[in-house]
Formats: C-alpha cells, structure tokens, sequence
C-alpha cells in the first residue's frame, strides 16, 4: 500500500514538471491503480486544482478507462446523482442472494425446508420468448430460465464459464471457445459446435435466423463465428481487438438449436423454449405468467426446486401485499415506502443491491449555460445527493462521481463525489458569467425508481442558489427517448434526467455511448477523452 | 312489432358508425401523440438504419391513407396487427383478455344489484326511518370512497392480515370451470366419461375466492348509484295513481309495492345497471391493476407504456365495440318495456 502512495506522489510531482511540454491528454499524473491494490486514496480528487494534462500516460486500458472517468469528474458533464440499487422481498420460506446485474436466476434460489415450487413476481411480463429478440430485463429473466450462453457472472459480477469451459484470445479479433459437452437442449437434441456458431451469427448477421436481433448493439464488434476445426470448440472474429468480447458474451448471446429455430417461425419461437437451461418450459400464458419445470437432463445439478412460476405484476402494492401474504417468494422493485413493511414481517425480508444502472442528469456542453466548465461543476456543487439518496430513495442507492461504477473494469477509486457547497456554486455560476440564468430539467416520470422526486429535489437545490432559477417538467418517456436517440444532440432538451443500464460491467459501454460523438445518446464532447477512449478500445484487458 | 325491427336496425346502424368513429379517432390519435413508436421499441443505442428498418417492416413508411385503409381491410378480416413489443398477433391476445374482464364486469354488477336494489326498496318504503339513514348512509359512503383506497384496504385487511381471500390474480376462469361440466366423450378418452363434478366445485371454490374482493370493490360504487336510484324511483312510483287505485282495490301491500311499483321502478335502473356494465368493461382498470386481474384494463395500461399502438387500437376497438353492444341491448331492453321510446 505505501508504495503505491509513493509512487502516486513520484509521479504527480514528475507529471507537474512535465507539464509546460506535455501533449494534451498524453502524459499527467495518474497512478493507473488497478483493482484490489489501491487504497482509494485521497490525494486526487476532482478539487485539487491539478489538471489531466500534467499527469504521465496511462500504460494500461484500465489506466485509460480511469484517465477517462478522471477527466469526466473534472469537466462535469452530469450531474453525477446515483447508481441505483435493485431491491427486491423474498419470503422466509426462500434464500436467494441478488445478482448486481438486475438478473434474477431461478436456478440460484433455494427452497427451504418441504418447499419444491417457486413463484417470482416482478413488474411486468415479456415481450416473447425468442432469447434473440428483445432487449429488456423482465425478458431476460423470463429467457434465461431455460437458455444459457456461453459465459455467465456470478452474483459480484464476475465472469464464469457456463456452456464454455474455457475461452482464450488467439490473436486481436479472433478468441476461441471451448464447449461444454454432454449438453442437450430441451427437445433433446445434443448441443454441437454448428448450433452455437449459428446462435452467434443470428444475433450479428441480418440474414442468419430470420431476424434482424436488437442484441446486435450488445455484441459491438461481432462479425462472425466459425465451428473449429476437429474440436469442440467455437471460433468467433470481430473486427480490431474488441476489448470488451468475453465482457460481452458474459452477458449476452444465449445458444439456441439451429434446427429448432430453422424449421419454426417466428410466432412459436416466442411462444415456445427450446434452451439447455435447468429449467424448461411448462406452461406459457402470455402476459399473464410462465411455469417451468426442472429439466431431467441438465448436465449440471438438477435445480433445488421442481417447479418455477414467474408472473407480472405490474402494481408495486400488489406484488409487496403478494409477498405479505405468502402468495409469492421473491419480488422485484420493492418501492423505498414500502421497505419498512416488508422488513417488519416475519415471514419477509428485503434484499437489496447496487445494480449496473447510473442515475444522470445530462448537461449538453454545447448549449448555454452548460458550454460552461464551471457552470457545470457549481451544478454539482449546488445539490446535497446525500440527503437526496437519504430522503427521496431512503438510502437504496450509492452517490457516484463519475460514468463508471464501482466494481465496473475501468472504474476509478480516486474519485470523490463533489461536495455539498452552495457558496462554492454560486462563486463558480459567477465566474462562468451565467449568473441569472434560467434552466428547465426535463424528466422522464415512472420509468426509474422515484425520477421525478429526484429531478424535483435537484431543481429545489439549484433554485436555491441566488443566481440561478431552475425549474421541472415532466416529460413522456416515449417523447423524451425520441427527442435524444435521433442523432441531432440540438433537438434534444440541453438539461434532462436518464438513467444508463450496462451489464458488460466495462465503464466504455457507458463512457462511449454517452460522452462521446461515437454515442447514439451523447450529451458531451471532448477531444481529451475521445482520446483516451481510443486508446483503450485498441488495447486488450489485461486480466 | 315491424316498428321495434326498424328501431333496432336503426340502433345497429348507429353503432356501425359510432364503432368506425372509435377506429378513425384511434387511428388519428396514434398519428398525433408524440413519440415515434420506433422509439421505444429501437433500443436507445440503435443506429439510424436499425430505426429505418424497424419502420420499414411495420408499414411506418407508408402514406397515412394507405395506413388506415389497410388497418379497416384487416380489421373485417379479424386481423387486428402485430404487437409492436412482441410482434405476436393482436386479435387472440385481446381476445384472451376478454373473458377476465367480463367476468369482473358481470359479477360487480351482480353485486351492485343484489345488495342495491333490495336496500333501494327497503329505503323508500321505510321513509325518515331509521333503515332509510343506514342506506343513505352506505350509499354516501360508497359513492365517496376511491376504488382503489377500497381495493388496497380490502386486501390489506382481508388478504394480508387476516388471510380469509387471497390478495389477486385469477387462477382459473370461468370457462374453465364449466368445462369440467361439459362431457368429454370420444373413442380416445371412453365414451361418455363421467362429469368432473369435483373438479367444478373445486374450480368453482377458487373462481369465486379469487373474484370475490374485485367485484366487491368495483360493485360498491355502483351499488350506492343504484341504490339512490331504485329509492327516488320507487318514491315516485310509490305516490302515482296506479299505485293508489290498487291499494283501493285493496290488494296486499307486498304485492302494490314489489309486483307493480318496483316494475316500473326497473325500467330506469335497468338503463343505468347497462351503461354501467359497459363502462365496466373498460374502465376497470384500477382495480384491475390493484388486484392483478388479467383483463382488458391492464392490457391496455401496458399497452399504453410501451407505445404498442396496434395492441392500444386494438383493445380499444373491443372495449368501444363492447360498449356499444351494450347499449344496443340496453336500449332494445328498453323499448320492450316502454314502447314509447320507438317514437
């Protein structure tokens, strides 16, 4: 440890000298900590008046991805407000430890004592069955009951091998993966090399499986796959290193049964499963619940219940007074007024997590006032996320400093949230010669855990500066998604509330689709970070 | 008797033109509600091309007129749209929706009139006396009291605490449980099987448990309606002449009040008790939403937050349609008991 804070001091004090003839954005200061060896140290943060250029250059894509996260702290682009929490009620009668992908695993979830069936409600149902045809949550849970892929993460978030059983990287955009043998899919058949090069090629290619997969975003960098030669094993190409590609497989891309999928359409697809998973289907009434049933030949443990209901319950009372009265095991979004509740019950208990979704309000940094480096920052200074996370989410959410989340390759243990200072806001709003200027933060309502108290306590803070009004309006998710996803960042409105999901757990698929031109929901450009972003998407993790 | 023809097939032209003025309404509005369904079904990092072809495979770019042309051709050919979320077809998922919300509609409105029409006479021939405040009473309450309050007490009280119903959902329908009374008989299954009467009492036991705090709810509004109204009408019908010449006649009591006063009495509650029972079949949607109860209401409130138009348009055609029916019958019902109104 101390040697790490010496060597940071060695290298803060050479980045200084360096300075006058340093390259923007290629040399400065910071220590590339990776996790586990840093002490998240102090010397650093946002305040300390140091700025990126006078630091040495990152050697390791980790230590860019960080540069980055540094650089977004410095400039301000957000309002950093929370990494939202996934809380959800189990029975007593269950024991389940949630996963911080938002993911709910039926196989994970044990009965106690003579139980055998599990019912799940969460808040709403799927939008079919095809495990290549969606992109949402709910879905995802519904699918994965019964499809696997070829990596999967433990409840920390952590790669670990399901259908592979062993992935390597051959050369910058080829990687290989061992398969799993002795699996078979549910109508029987066993899983071959063809069907997992297929369920790849589907997702990435429009000709391959009959659809056009919205998961094509999720697999950046995919070209193809190829059954190896003689082996069984899996070669997938993608164009350049692809950093992120096990990142990538670990979340996505479920293995289906090419001649299952060839030889139905569309409709029974997304009616039907045909997976590899521990549990298969039973009954499926759509819009209304799932039953499955565990699968005799799973080649892994047989699952500790026999039977498995998911069912939607879109009313977040209804499924909390499901839950109360022993109707259901687990519950999903358990709202923050009615944690106490649940608690409070013998026969329940609330479980929570910080999930992978960053709470936001985006400031355009072209549009006046937020073309200002230090109107952005006073912005931050004005609210008090603290009493924000602790009155509004009672406390069901972590603060954040910058795109990336912890436990996220690339994240920053350096940085600290901006303090609560509204004199320091005011002094910078002053110097950014916006004073008296006039801001309207626009807010989805209903789509994220307690949004529009959020944006109303934020605009309550910013208010209260004297030199700056800021007032609310309430937006229509649909509108408001229209307005920002369509390319021309000057249609948008230049203030806003969004939240960002990213289960690849690599602080890029955050940085890169929000803060850079490269992003289809951008807010914010800068040389100095499309630089260091650069930079880390030609290098390969080093873990 | 050729006049009442007349007068219905008037009502079923009418109804024609009201069903095809939902669909235009339906059509417009989609056009003019902001938000590209796109949009929401795109995922927010898809590119232009995504979005071009998204639009392009559900019609999107195709002129308006062509758009609803097409929509009314499909929708007389039982053809109601994909879903855009799901991209499975409209028709049978609004259709499977349908039983729910009927059995809800029909059972609150057989408990509004159950409990309402009894206490509707029992008020007016007790006048000023003390079961007259008890009903008024009630019905004030009723009338005031928000469904969904009503909802979630019920089961925070019912289901929760004392677990005497359970809190929602509808396991079992009603066709499912008269199916166990239809006679199954084949060469596969033996001929003549015998009825599962077990099965009926035990489907039936869990039919009603589960409808019983859904209708409860819903039919309490209505029962303080219908109680108002059987009391001023029976009020009134209690001081006309025929009432009066009868009692002179010197026929019993029981017989001037519930033979000829209530009669009359039905022929308004009988209208409201319709309109009632259509608007039930749309708007039941908090309660369904409280209770989880698979039904219409619910389908479209979903429909709604994920901008599924086709499945929003087609919902709302049903429910349009179903309302429609309903006053139809309402107002056949209507002239059969009162021939004046075919004038």
């Amino acid at each position: 440890m101390s040697r790490d804070i010496e060597r940071r001091k060695f290298l803060t004090l050479a980045g200084s000298a360096a300075g006058a003839a340093a390259l923007a954005g290629c040399s400065g200061g910071d220590s590339t900590p990776t996790d586990g060896d840093d002490d998240g140290g102090a010397t650093a943060t946002s305040t300390d008046g140091e700025t990126a250029t006078d630091r040495p250059e990152p050697t390791t894509r980790e230590g860019y991805l960080q540069r980055a996260g540094r650089v977004l702290n410095e400039d301000a682009p957000w309002i950093f407000l929370n990494q939202q929490y996934s809380v959800y009620g189990l029975s007593s009668e269950i024991e389940w430890t949630p996963r911080n992908d938002e993911r709910i695993d039926g196989y994970a979830i044990e009965p106690q004592g003579s139980k055998s069936s599990i019912t799940i409600s969460q808040s709403s149902m799927d939008s079919g069955l095809d495990p290549h045809d969606h992109r949402e949550t709910p879905t995802d849970n519904i699918v994965l009951q019964a499809y696997e892929g070829l990596l999967t993460r433990d409840a920390e978030g952590a790669i670990e091998d399901q259908l592979a059983t062993g992935y390597e990287r051959l050369e910058p955009g080829r990687v290989r993966f061992e398969l799993r043998s002795g699996v078979s899919f549910h109508s029987g058949d066993s899983m071959t090399k063809q069907d997992v090069a297929f369920s790849v090629n589907r997702i990435v290619q429009s000709d391959v499986g009959g659809l056009e997969s919205p998961q094509r975003s999720q697999l950046t960098g995919v070209q193809s796959a190829e059954p190896a030669d003689g082996d069984n094993a899996v070669i997938v190409n993608s164009d350049g290193i692809n950093p992120i590609v096990f990142a990538e497989f670990a979340s996505y891309c479920d293995i289906m049964n090419r001649s299952w999928v060839e030889s139905n359409d569309s409709a029974y697809i997304n009616s039907n499963m045909n997976g590899t998973g521990p549990y298969m289907l039973e009954t499926y009434e759509q819009d209304v619940q799932v039953v499955y049933s565990s699968y005799d030949d799973y080649y892994g443990d047989a699952p500790p219940a026999d039977s498995l209901t998911i069912q939607g319950v879109p009313e977040s009372s209804t499924r909390v007074n499901q839950l109360l009265s022993g109707e259901t095991d687990l519950i999903v979004n358990v709202p923050p007024q009615d944690a106490s509740r649940v608690q409070n019950s013998d026969d329940a208990s609330v479980s929570s997590v910080a999930s992978t979704r960053i709470i936001y309000n985006a400031m355009v940094y072209n549009a006046e006032p937020f073309d200002s480096v230090e109107f952005r920052r006073a912005m931050n200074y004005a609210i008090d996320l603290e009493s924000i996370i602790d009155n509004v989410l009672s406390g069901f959410a972590n603060r954040t400093a910058q795109p990336g989340l912890e436990g996220h390759f690339g994240y920053n243990p350096d940085l600290d949230p901006f303090p609560y200072d509204v004199e320091e806001a005011e002094r910078l709003v002053e110097e950014s010669g916006y004073a008296g200027a006039e801001i309207t933060l626009h807010t989805p309502v209903g789509r994220y855990l307690k949004d529009l108290e959020i944006a109303q306590s934020v605009v309550g803070y910013l208010d209260e500066l004297d030199n700056v009004s800021a007032e609310v309006q309430q937006r229509d998710f649909g509108a408001l998604a229209s307005e920002l996803v369509d390319g021309d960042i000057t249609t948008g409105p230049d203030f806003y509330l969004i939240g960002w999901g990213n289960s690849t757990f690599d602080t890029s698929q955050t940085i890169l689709p929000l803060l850079t031109d490269e992003g289809e929901l951008y807010s914010y450009v800068s040389e100095e970070v499309n630089e260091l972003m650069s930079q880390a998407q030609s290098m390969a993790n080093e873990n | 008797m050729a006049s009442f023809g007349r007068f219905l097939t008037k009502r079923v032209l009418q109804g024609l033109g009201v069903v095809l003025g939902v669909i235009t309404v339906l059509f417009v509005l989609r056009y003019i509600t902001p938000g590209n369904p796109v949009d929401v079904i795109a995922p927010l990092d898809a590119g232009p091309e995504t979005r071009r072809r998204i639009a392009e495979n559900l019609g999107l770019d195709q002129p308006l007129y062509v758009q609803y042309f097409d929509y009314i051709v499909s929708l007389l050919q039982g053809d109601m749209g994909y879903s855009y979320r799901s991209r499975t077809a409209v028709a049978p998922r609004v259709f499977a929706k349908l039983p729910a919300t009927l059995e809800l509609a029909v059972a609150s409105t057989l408990v509004a009139v159950v409990i309402s029409i009894p206490l509707g006479v029992v008020s007016a021939t007790r006048r000023h006396e003390f079961p007259d405040y008890v009903a008024t009473l009630f019905s004030l309450l009723g009338i005031s009291t928000p469904n969904f309050w009503l909802g979630v007490m019920l089961v925070v009280l019912l289901a929760v605490q004392f677990q005497v119903f359970p809190t929602s959902s509808r396991p079992v329908g009603f066709l499912e449980t008269v199916g166990n009374l239809v006679v199954v008989s084949g060469p596969e299954q033996g001929w003549a099987l015998p009825l599962n009467v077990d099965g009926f009492v035990a489907d039936a036991r869990n039919w009603l448990f589960h409808l019983f705090l859904p209708a409860v709810t819903l039919g309490t509004y209505f029962t303080a309606l219908i109680t108002r109204l059987t009391r001023s009408g029976m009020l009134d019908q209690l001081g006309q002449g025929y009432v009066q010449a009868a009692r002179a006649k010197g026929l019993p009591e029981t017989l001037v009040r519930y033979r000829h006063a209530l009669r009359n009495t039905l022929i308004p509650v009988i209208t409201v008790v319709g309109l009632q029972l259509g608007t039930l079949i749309g708007g039941a949607v908090i309660t369904e939403a409280v209770f989880d109860w698979p039904g219409l209401g619910s389908l479209v409130i979903d429909a709604i937050n994920n901008r599924d138009w086709p499945l929003i348009q087609g919902s709302l055609v049903v429910i349009g349609s179903g309302f429609v029916f309903v006053n139809i019958v309402v107002d056949a019902l209507y002239a059969r008991l009162n021939p004046q109104v075919m004038e």
